[in-house]
């Protein structure tokens, strides 16, 4: 795509279109379309500034924007910047096929979607919730943990859903592949796996509880197995432990969910009538 | 407390239902998330410590949860809503309440699934108002017609899941006493397992992966809060992505060196 040529809809406008990106993406989230309503609906807040005088094509412009799609809301922000671009670029008179404006959409969901998720579920949301879960545990209890987690992924989800928008919107789709390709991505991957693992660490010291209940009792003494000798070796091995095996499981033996705690109340069953495990 | 009321009921079912309709859809990463909705949910009951101390507990078998693709493993917002409205009427501790909620947790998904399916009927409202070139009537397809049917597949269940659930739970209670509140116990102070294994998934790769037994030994010997520990893990990632960098960034060098010696040694 060459030199952009001027902008016809009004900054309001796309404000007003990125609004309903991001509050109403999974209002009606369903198996057929996924998000493509959501799109459409975004769409509707720009639609009039286009093809003034062309209902029809105003039609198609809505017809293809329906269309299914899927991505993670906040990192897949700037593909929808993108497409308003183009859409607004073709009304233009820039030569642009519709098909090049769907299938730019569908080739960077995937992947958008698959770095969204890892990020944001599965970095940001686990450390702030970690952090603010221990805060609001921590003395006799209170509300700030739960309070301070709200606001800061709240203000967070929509601060880098506006500057992505935004981004994609300017810069368009030859930015956003830059982006995807470039060595950066991957530092901040590997900072956040780095930072993340430490604290799931301090995580499992704090908050898996595992007690072995077994005492050996002999005429003079009594041999508790958990303070004589699982303390001594390494105080919270047992949660460790445990967080390992259900690691190796999920991963390893592509274990569900429902397994896993199916396995964890046999676990607490067995342990707690046999008495190896105690509270 | 000992019994829950009406009112208290139908906003425990106006909470879940904001929790997982996702208006506005930062409701998925706030509200949905126990240690938020267990809060609320402890406000209405007139607990919000207790509320956020139970959610929270509640919330870390869901850390890492994660809802890509339009699945849903488990709903954390009905465990939150009901785990911490039980807890609450009931008295019971965290851990027992944990070991309560992730049961009804995997009850959710039912709700997710179902809603899923019926949303592909109003895309085609949706996909006929364009054909009338209503376009400013989509907004009803996309928000107000779905979310009127997921307000009554989730609020109306869950107040009333709240109300008669509390009136059964002193019944219950009496059952957990001895051995099987132990069993209780043992299952919630594991459960947490879960919520880190799933984290780890995306996590517990490659270069990452010593520092996980890092973060354990100090957070054993050193009695850190998470916070502390939080902030000194972002400070060894940071130091860490920038040495390997460094380091990359000298292979290179390396490389450029056996064309031109002289030069590189200059720049350095």
């Amino acid at each position: 795509m060459e030199e952009k040529n001027k902008s016809i809809i009004p900054k309001a406008a796309l404000i007003k279109a990125w609004l309903i990106w991001e509050t109403f993406p999974q209002t009606c989230y369903n198996y057929e379309r996924m998000m493509g309503q959501v799109v459409a609906h975004m769409f509707s807040a720009i639609i009039n500034f286009l093809y003034k005088d062309d209902p029809e094509k105003r039609k198609e412009v809505m017809r293809r924007e329906i269309e299914f799609f899927n991505v993670h809301i906040e990192f897949g922000a700037c593909i929808l910047g993108m497409a308003i671009a183009l859409e607004e670029q073709k009304s233009m008179g820039e030569n642009i096929p519709a098909e090049f404006i769907t299938n730019l959409k569908t080739s960077l969901m995937g992947p958008l979607a698959g770095m969204g998720d890892t990020i944001w579920q599965g970095v940001v949301i686990p450390i702030l919730l970690a952090v603010c879960i221990d805060l609001t545990r921590s003395g006799s209890g209170n509300v700030w943990g739960a309070v301070i987690y709200a606001v800061v992924i709240v203000v967070a989800a929509y601060a880098l859903s506006y500057w992505n928008f935004m981004f994609g919107y300017r810069a368009g789709s030859e930015a956003i592949m830059d982006f995807l390709e470039k060595g950066i991505l991957n530092k901040l991957i590997k900072g956040a796996s780095i930072m993340g693992c430490m604290v799931m660490g301090g995580l499992i010291v704090n908050y898996v509880n595992a007690f072995c209940g077994i005492e050996i009792v002999s005429s003079t003494t009594t041999y508790n197995v958990q303070e004589s000798f699982l303390d001594a070796v390494c105080p919270n091995i047992l949660p460790l432990g445990m967080t390992m095996l259900v690691f190796y499981l999920m991963s390893k033996k592509r274990w569900s969910a429902i397994k896993i705690i199916g396995l964890i109340i046999v676990i607490g069953i067995v342990g707690g009538l046999t008495g190896i495990l105690t509270y | 407390m000992d019994k829950i009321t009406i009112v208290q009921a139908i906003l425990c079912g106006v909470v879940y239902w904001l929790a997982v309709g996702n208006l506005p859809f930062v409701g998925l990463w706030s509200l949905q998330r126990p240690l938020v909705c267990g809060m609320i949910t402890g406000l209405i009951l007139g607990d919000p410590v207790q509320g956020a101390v139970i959610g929270g507990t509640i919330n870390l078998v869901y850390l890492g949860f994660m809802s890509a693709g339009g699945s849903m493993p488990a709903d954390m917002g009905l465990a939150g809503v009901l785990g911490t409205a039980y807890a609450i009427v009931g008295g019971l501790d965290a851990e027992t309440a944990l070991a309560l909620a992730v049961p009804i947790g995997i009850l959710g998904t039912i709700v997710w699934a179902g809603r899923m399916t019926f949303d592909s009927f109003f895309v085609h409202i949706a996909d006929n108002y364009i054909e009338k070139g209503e376009y400013n009537k989509i907004w009803r397809a996309n928000v107000l017609f779905p979310q009127i049917m997921c307000f009554c597949m989730t609020a109306i269940p869950c107040a009333l899941a709240a109300y008669f659930g509390s009136a059964y739970i002193q019944g219950i209670l009496d059952m957990l006493s001895g051995k099987v509140l132990t069993i209780f116990q043992i299952i919630g102070g594991l459960m947490p397992a879960l919520g880190i294994a799933i984290t780890l998934q995306y996590i517990f790769k490659g270069e990452s992966k010593v520092f996980l037994f890092a973060g354990f030994l100090l957070a054993v010997y050193s009695g850190l809060p998470l916070l502390t520990l939080g902030i000194i893990a972002l400070l060894v990632a940071v130091v860490y992505v920038q040495i390997t960098g460094q380091m990359e960034g000298k292979a290179v060098t390396a490389n450029g060196a056996a064309y031109d010696d002289e030069d590189d040694e200059e720049d350095d």
